[in-house]
């Protein structure tokens, strides 16, 4: 039995396999941007599976899979539900497969439409889906947010999922992070920017660095339903705002829950 | 009565034998008529007219985020050990506003359990005030609430008499500070140029309200169930802009964090708002102020209405960052002159 005094201990090494559907891959690209830390990360975890960096494939059960991209078609679907199924612990990593990020707005167009502009006339050969985040196919344990991800993040990610706790996304705003980094606010330099709407946890990653939030987190659980007074005090248009949304943010519409972290 | 005098032109010589000493950080235009304390070595980056900072000069005292200890459970009993980052800081510039939100937050930090890591950073901290000769905006509203004259809470305190600074020193470490430095000691005739200037704002600074300071406690007292929260509720984004720019705001969130060695880690502690979703929900899904109305409510309660109770004077410092900083218009001013004329 275990009682206080037992030191902590961490079973073996965790088994983890990155896996990517319809992205880019470059927040499976940001492992290798998190620097030195990567060796502690390393030294915490048995990555198994890894197709950008690794040719092994790994043919027992998994400890944690990591998830880039989202489900965009039938074949898809099938695979992320063989993995589910070989996975105890799920995580949804960057936009594509947390909110369905960029690939959502395909979901703007008729679906044969679409095919047709990228397959040409044999589009029916080719097998096409609205874009789905993973939530809305199989069950998520973790979702890290961000296109691309924001790699702090993922390190405190993977702590929880290695300690079976959860790991909360903040639920307030960009502007909740980016005045405590003294930035001018963008509406103040005449732009429109997402960040009073956009779920923080990305420490305002892009305005740090002079750009616009984009809103790729995903809004907020409760976004100010009214924003006129926003829309108003900077002369903007509210389509404007929603096209922005839209870019990051379509695949929205098909949460039946509305409120997903 | 302990008056010296700085020539202007000797103002950069001043900041660069001080940044010799210690840190310096000051008032920095940033572009959009945006402005911030940073460090600086000499006068020339100074923003000698400027109005108030994005982030009040609190972050000097109670960093945004701040380590508050180290600890190990690698062993049977956790083993922790208490952190300070703090060094010697110097912070020139310093508006009779932002004197009156340190004032608050030190009577807030002394309060038993005292706050070891705010009094003992602020023992660090050099103030040097800077006396405003005007409103820096519409939107300030310091002679409100008593804080266009400077009420202390400085080393020094500096006041422009045109060609030279006029310097009050109100501290031990004041005194020694301009000792070291060799200033001049102020003649008669700067002490009249100096009432002349203090004369002088009394024509400027007018109650920004027209409601009168001693009726406010009495008005927030019967205003709970007035209709301009509803109002201001409606238009609330919850971003947090209001608190996080207030220089009497100090809530925070504390966070245990462990390094990838699952053994050791560290507690952050992070400023929060009040007027964040998640502020007030607590285990089981229940949320004391689940509406922005009542998170915005309590925010200026917090300023007009307990501090008042509790520690005898007004929270708000009349800087008017609030309604700066707000995305949704939201106007300090217009919300308290709606709160008294529903209460008439």
């Amino acid at each position: 039995m275990k009682t206080e005094n037992d030191p902590v201990t961490i079973a073996a090494k965790p088994k983890v396999a990155f896996f990517d559907f319809a992205c880019c891959e470059g927040c499976q690209l940001q492992v290798a941007n998190i620097g030195e830390t990567l060796l502690d990360v390393l030294g915490a975890i048995d990555v198994v599976e890894f197709r950008e960096v690794m040719s092994e494939k790994y043919d027992k059960d998994y400890d944690v899979v990591i998830i880039e991209g989202s489900i965009t078609d039938h074949h898809a679907e099938e695979r992320i539900k063989k993995i589910r199924a070989r996975a105890k612990v799920l995580i949804a990593y960057g936009a594509c497969a947390a909110t369905g990020g960029v690939n959502g707005m395909k979901n703007s167009f008729d679906l044969d439409e679409i095919r047709k502009s990228v397959y040409g006339d044999d589009y029916k050969l080719f097998d096409s889906t609205p874009t789905r985040p993973l939530h809305q196919v199989v069950k998520v344990d973790y979702t890290i947010n961000g296109c691309p991800i924001y790699p702090p993040e993922l390190i405190e990610v993977l702590k929880c999922a290695l300690r079976g706790l959860p790991y909360t996304v903040p639920d307030n705003p960009v502007c909740a992070e980016c005045k405590l980094n003294e930035n001018v606010c963008m509406y103040e330099r005449g732009v429109a920017c997402l960040g009073p709407w956009t779920k923080a946890g990305c420490n305002s990653w892009c305005v740090n660095n002079g750009n616009i939030c984009y809103g790729c987190r995903g809004e907020v659980k409760n976004p100010a339903k009214n924003a006129n007074d926003v829309i108003g005090k900077y002369n903007l248009k509210p389509e404007l705002i929603k096209n922005k949304f839209d870019m990051y943010n379509k695949c929205k519409e098909a949460d039946t829950n509305g409120n997903r972290k | 009565m302990n008056y010296h005098i700085l020539k202007k032109d000797e103002l950069d010589g001043f900041i660069k034998k001080l940044a010799g000493k210690m840190k310096v950080c000051a008032p920095v235009a940033k572009g959009h008529n945006n402005f911030a304390f940073e460090e600086v070595t000499s006068a020339g980056g100074i923003a000698l007219s400027y109005i108030p900072t994005i982030l009040p000069p609190k972050k000097y005292f109670m960093p945004p985020r701040e380590k508050l200890l180290d600890f190990d459970i690698s062993e049977g009993k956790p083993k922790d050990t208490a952190s300070l980052e703090a060094g010697e800081t110097a912070i020139f510039g310093v508006h009779t506003c932002d004197l009156a939100g340190i004032q608050c937050l030190n009577m807030v930090f002394s309060e038993r359990p005292r706050d070891y890591n705010y009094l003992l950073r602020k023992e660090k901290v050099f103030i040097i005030g800077l006396e405003c000769g005007g409103y820096c905006d519409e939107h300030a509203s310091c002679a409100l609430v008593g804080n266009h004259y400077p009420n202390g809470g400085y080393d020094l305190f500096f006041t422009d008499l045109g060609d030279r600074f006029i310097i009050h020193v109100n501290t031990q470490k004041g005194e020694e500070l301009v000792e070291s430095f060799c200033l001049a000691k102020a003649a008669s005739a700067d002490m009249i140029a100096l009432d002349k200037v203090r004369e002088g704002k009394k024509a400027v600074f007018k109650n920004e309200i027209g409601v009168e300071p001693g009726k406010l406690p009495e008005i927030f007292a019967k205003g709970m169930e007035k209709k301009v929260w509803h109002d201001i509720g409606e238009r609330c984004v919850s971003c947090g802009n209001c608190t996080n720019v207030c220089p009497t705001c100090y809530c925070f969130d504390m966070a245990d964090t462990i390094n990838l060695d699952m053994k050791t880690g560290f507690r952050t502690r992070t400023w929060d708002s009040c007027q964040f979703e998640t502020f007030a929900a607590v285990a089981g899904g229940e949320n004391f102020r689940e509406e922005r109305a009542h998170r915005q409510r309590h925010r200026l309660y917090r300023k007009f209405k307990y501090p008042l109770d509790k520690f005898y004077r007004a929270f708000c410092t009349g800087c008017g960052r609030c309604t700066r900083a707000c995305m949704a218009k939201i106007n300090l001013k217009d919300t308290l002159k709606a709160l008294a004329a529903e209460s008439k």
